[in-house]
């Protein structure tokens, strides 16, 4: 299948699905503080749980296809899970946090680039174009600058 | 050190990962259904690893202040947005703009807290995000497409 064409709202979407991001850090790194990193990671998924239910039940989407997904679509939140574990082991070394950070946008990019090309788990395949490249240079040199010098320690 | 930085790599990756994972259960079902799901499963993967490695409950997390417990609402929202973004921009553009949507409110964060920060480094890494996010801008594809 291929991909639909990007409009400006999907844009807006995912820089404004990063702004809620920003806001998850805030809200579980501070849980962090006070409690474990388990602890402020097992928190927000059990009420995520609770509020994804409460979501469903209200806003009842209907599911795309009649056929079921395969077993192995269920498993993202196991991915998730074994990141915060990797987080919390690196961030203590002397790659700190800023590193770790710098070196996990690296691996998203990456990774993410490697799924489009072959359309990894039954998604759209797309080549990402050079200016597809450009950007992704430009907002990572940003983001680089942004985690190394934007915040004087 | 080498094998903590391939460990922060992965780490990364596992987020692009589990973006996929739960971009491919969206397409069947609905993203927030896949959103459930990854929390649901999450939750349990967590509970299980909680357990074999013991300090759950260490600290004192009542200490924290209330609106340190909203996170799972708001992750509801982020992972339904992922799932729903991926097929339809791709991975590498979801991954993209979530990242300069991340650094962005990151800064505005960090003036709204008056957290001390370089400003020229400020400028320049915005200024830069900015610039790769008109790079990367779908107005003009689409404009390539339809002529």
């Amino acid at each position: 299948m291929s991909a639909n064409v990007p409009r400006l709202y999907h844009f807006a979407a995912a820089f404004g699905a990063g702004g809620l991001l920003t806001l998850m850090v805030l809200f579980n790194g501070t849980l962090a503080v006070h409690g474990s990193l388990f602890f402020a990671s097992w928190v927000p998924h059990l009420t995520g749980t609770f509020a994804a239910l409460l979501l469903l039940l209200i806003l009842r989407p209907k599911r795309v296809s009649a056929t079921r997904p395969p077993l192995w679509a269920y498993l993202g939140g196991v991915s998730g899970g074994i990141t915060v574990m990797l987080t919390s082991a690196t961030m203590n070394t002397a790659l700190a946090l800023s590193g770790t950070i710098a070196l996990g946008l690296a691996g998203q990019v990456l990774f993410s680039l490697f799924a489009d090309m072959r359309g990894l788990f039954g998604l759209p395949k797309r080549m990402p174009s050079a200016r597809d490249y450009g950007a992704l240079a430009l907002i990572l040199l940003g983001s680089v600058i942004l985690i190394f010098f934007g915040r004087s320690a | 050190m080498i094998v903590f930085a391939a460990l922060a790599v992965l780490a990364g990756a596992l987020v692009s990962l589990s973006r996929q994972i739960n971009g491919r259960l969206a397409l069947s079902t609905s993203a927030m259904e896949s959103s459930f799901w990854n929390h649901i499963v999450g939750l349990a993967f967590i509970t299980a690893a909680a357990l074999l490695f013991g300090g759950l409950f260490a600290g004192d997390p009542l200490a924290a202040p209330w609106w340190a417990w909203l996170g799972g609402p708001v992750g509801v929202v982020f992972i339904a947005a992922g799932s729903w973004l991926i097929p339809r921009i791709g991975a590498a553009q979801t991954a993209m703009l979530i990242i300069a949507g991340q650094m962005i409110s990151g800064v505005l964060l960090d003036l709204i807290m008056g957290a001390p920060g370089n400003p020229l480094a400020r400028i320049t890494g915005v200024a830069l995000i900015f610039a790769g996010m008109y790079v990367g801008q779908p107005a003009k594809a689409v404009a390539s497409k339809q002529t």
